[in-house]
């Protein structure tokens, strides 16, 4: 998991708006929700933005990495 | 996971039992940013903006440009597909030149003459000399906007476009520009969080879409993906720069995480960065690994230069002041910060910028030094213009931001004086539907690609290091069979479920057009040169490529090329 | 038999309001974040369980603490709630605290934000932190007010209720350390809490004054 964890969430919405890469969506219950994370790409721009400092993030990709050598 | 269960659904039943059920259905809750999963096209929600000026973007080139065309009395509005000062490499840039804030030896000649020298040439002069020239006042303002006192951007961005009241549309990707009679007329798009699609009328666009890469790992430009320069081609715009490489490595461990990689830089409030032009290249360790294999050797920076290896890209000795011969790409390091960035600490790996050249080499071909293209109304700036400001390699820290910061402004007035001088044209019904059709086709798919594979199975052809940094044509040939397979027969069948992934469709599509084009001009410049290296032609080649390659479609929408001669530059 | 009456009362405050949840924030996935971090979510949970207890160690509870002091009782209940109404109102302000240590929004934008926002639970929690002030304000200066002790006690018990049940709310829809077995004993305690004093309100059985 990129984003590991929501939790302390108030529903504004900021992170949603704030993630370049649309990781983030509300979801029924108006709680900002990882539903994208393949997408994510690492940069905590969500978590530096929560007002309530409330989304968790660990560096691990949910998805096989490619990269140019290995 | 326990946390699944609704706390609205349990709020609800336990309120019901202690009778406080009217709570829990106040139901303040608007719905926004929730993603609607109805695709039903006909439902589809429409909505028509008109300006003199629309500014593509929302970066540093697109606050600049729709401030200073907003200034110079152009109806401004501002579009974006992420948030302002929240998207593109803008977020994570910490570092902008000024240019004569300290006393320096160096005069503006000097300066210019350095960088054309360690860019062997590649680089624009009039680019490099406008934005030392206009850095100080663009620095100026940011300071006054507040944009030194934190490491994030949004709340500084806002200050001015708040002040004068420009409008910004969020989260509204476009996908179209659209030209009628030969001019820009505007551009099309469609909202990520409901069904609804965008129409501007424009007399005049300006691109701050930002470079592009193919979503690859360990550098923050996965919501780059050349849009703006794939949608200008298409309406027969001049291409450059493809050949160029971003050579940054990325970190073993983790290697996607681009906020570890980076050390604290993402922490760090901006700063300014003053003379130092180097000669960067990134695609030096690619060689390194390519010959020796992984993990190649290397120490703290500056050390790789005592390892000894036969042939591989060549840095030019460089002579003056401030030159420095410091091996790390750079462009957006901050003179001071604890933070080391991506390959520095650990084993590195390379690849992290995959599909993003030299900032300001690639994008729409400038025709003077206005940042206007070929098509009359369209501007870009930043890096979705191809300025050369730089040239075709790292040369003066911190210089990306500030370049950003001056073509917005020279691109902003620009644009609106070009507004003044012309009417706004209409777009015709027929029009509308066509571009409603094209824009949402991908939804409409019942069967296709999806967008992830596609992408994946892309980043598995041009991210090796033996395809676009290692370069020999037999295997450029190869990939680009499957590009032009992808090209062919995956863009077509693109699919998409919902409005993310129809985001993700359009992008997928311009990187595929990207990859062609990084291929075909990289089998076209048969000489190595600054982050361009064929193994194949690994000398500098100065009797035949003193050049740029240009791309257009041609008539019969194929790829063109042309060459265009370094000191062939204009001002308007 | 008084003293373990008094014992077992002690003990099961104990385990109720403190053991538990603190079994319940050990044992659960929360992610753990930095000392300080910890400490105000900590302080901040620890003083809405003891709000909760403040229910249970007041007149309402009057038979079941017979074997106590009333007095001691009422005496340690006035300190505890000066405490706690003080964690509470500062707790807004403790959340955006840490940002004044770290890299991110600023404090002051970070507080806006959180006020502006619309959402039920963030609205619950505003309105629930005014009456705390209330509750506290009319605490202080009870003998100021000028009312009858009996009307005032009246006063304090509906606005408790009042704002038990909104906080309660306010914490399932927006607490950091919500999962099922918190979610359960916070529910379970809030509702015992107005349940003991509606208790005293509509069936005056324990007043025997």
């Amino acid at each position: 998991m990129p984003i590991n964890n929501i939790s302390g969430c108030i529903g504004c919405g900021t992170c949603v708006s704030t993630c370049p890469t649309d990781v983030i969506r509300l979801n029924k219950d108006g709680k900002a929700e990882i539903k994208y994370p393949e997408d994510c790409q690492i940069c905590h721009l969500c978590r530096m933005y929560c007002p309530t400092d409330a989304i968790t993030i660990t560096p691990e990709k949910t998805i096989p990495v490619i990269v140019s050598w290995g | 996971m326990a946390k699944n269960i609704s706390r609205r659904e349990f709020i609800a039943t336990a309120g019901a039992t202690a009778g406080f059920a009217a709570l829990a259905s106040m139901g303040l809750y608007s719905g926004w940013g929730s993603n609607d999963s109805d695709t039903n096209s006909d439902q589809l929600d429409s909505k028509e903006l008109n300006c003199d000026v629309l500014v593509i973007g929302s970066g540093m080139a697109g606050l600049f440009a729709a401030v200073k065309a907003h200034d110079a009395g152009a109806k401004t509005i501002m579009v974006s597909k992420g948030r302002l000062g929240s998207s593109g490499q803008t977020p994570f840039a910490k570092g902008i030149f000024e240019f004569g804030a300290q006393k320096s030896n160096v005069t503006l000649d000097e300066f210019v003459k350095q960088v054309s020298e360690s860019a062997l040439g590649t680089n624009n002069p009039i680019y490099t000399r406008q934005m030392a020239e206009h850095s100080k006042a663009r620095v100026g303002e940011l300071r006054e906007w507040g944009f030194f006192d934190s490491p994030l951007y949004n709340k500084s961005f806002n200050r001015p476009i708040k002040d004068r009241n420009i409008p910004v549309v969020e989260r509204v990707t476009i996908t179209h520009l659209i030209k009628e009679n030969g001019k820009i007329a505007g551009a099309a798009g469609f909202s990520i969080d409901a069904k609804k699609i965008y129409f501007f009328n424009a007399k005049s666009v300006i691109l701050c879409t930002g470079a592009g890469g193919f979503k690859p790992n360990g550098f923050p430009i996965n919501d780059l993906t050349h849009d703006g320069t794939i949608m200008a081609y298409d309406i027969g715009a001049k291409v450059t720069g493809k050949e160029w490489n971003d050579g940054h490595p990325g970190r073993s461990i983790n290697p996607a995480a681009c906020y570890d990689g980076w050390g604290d830089m993402f922490e760090q409030k901006p700063n300014t960065t003053s003379v130092s032009i180097r000669h960067d290249l990134g695609v030096d360790m690619n060689y390194m690994a390519y010959q020796q294999g992984n993990p190649i050797k290397m120490g703290h920076p500056g050390e790789m230069n005592n390892v000894t290896l036969e042939g591989g890209p060549k840095r030019p000795v460089l002579q003056g002041s401030g030159m420095e011969s410091e091996k790390r790409p750079g462009g957006k390091r901050p003179p001071k910060g604890k933070g080391a960035p991506p390959g520095m600490g650990g084993t590195p790996v390379g690849g992290s910028s995959a599909g993003m050249a030299i900032h300001k080499s690639e994008g729409l071909v400038p025709i003077n030094d206005r940042c206007e293209s070929n098509i009359p109304g369209l501007y870009a700036a930043g890096d979705a213009l191809g300025s050369y400001m730089a040239g075709a390699i790292y040369t003066q820290i911190g210089s990306s931001l500030a370049g950003s910061a001056v073509q917005g402004g020279v691109a902003g007035e620009a644009a609106a004086t070009y507004a003044s001088g012309v009417k706004q044209l209409e777009l015709s019904v027929d029009k509308k539907k066509e571009l409603k059709d094209k824009i949402f086709a991908p939804l409409s798919r019942d069967a296709g690609y999806s967008p992830a594979w596609v992408t994946q199975t892309l980043q598995g052809i041009m991210i090796p290091n033996f395809v676009l940094y290692i370069k020999k044509a037999n295997l450029m040939q190869a990939a680009l069979a499957y590009i032009e397979e992808l090209r062919d027969h995956h863009m077509p069948l693109l699919r998409a479920s919902d409005l993310h992934e129809l985001r993700l469709a359009h992008e997928t599509a311009n990187m595929i057009v990207s990859a062609e084009m990084k291929l075909k001009a990289s089998l076209m410049r048969t000489e190595s040169r600054c982050s361009h290296y064929r193994l194949d032609y690994p000398e500098t080649d100065n009797d035949n490529w003193q050049a740029w390659i240009n791309i257009y479609k041609g008539k019969d929408g194929s790829m063109k090329f042309e060459k265009q001669a370094f000191d062939s530059v204009r001002r308007s | 038999m008084k003293n373990s009456i008094k014992n077992y009362n002690k003990w099961a405050a104990i385990l109720l309001f403190f053991a538990l949840p603190i079994l319940i924030y050990v044992l659960s996935d929360f992610p753990r974040r930095s000392i300080l971090k910890e400490t105000i979510s900590i302080l901040t949970l620890g003083a809405f369980f003891v709000t909760m207890l403040q229910f249970f160690m007041s007149r309402a509870a009057k038979d079941k603490l017979k074997e106590h002091r009333m007095a001691t009782v009422i005496k340690w209940h006035k300190v505890l709630g000066y405490i706690v109404a003080g964690i509470l109102l500062l707790h807004p302000f403790l959340i955006i605290a840490p940002r004044f240590f770290e890299a991110g929004i600023l404090p002051q934008d970070a507080f806006i934000e959180l006020i502006t926002t619309s959402t039920q639970g963030v609205i619950l929690g505003i309105i629930t932190w005014m009456l705390m002030l209330l509750i506290a304000l009319t605490s202080i200066f009870r003998d100021k007010l000028g009312i009858r002790y009996k009307v005032w006690r009246m006063l304090h018990g509906i606005l408790s209720i009042t704002f038990i049940t909104g906080a309660a709310f306010h914490v399932i829809e927006l607490g950091r350390h919500i999962n099922i077995p918190m979610l359960w004993l916070i529910s379970v305690l809030s509702i015992l809490a107005v349940a003991l004093l509606l208790k005293l309100y509509f069936f005056k059985t324990s007043i025997k004054a």
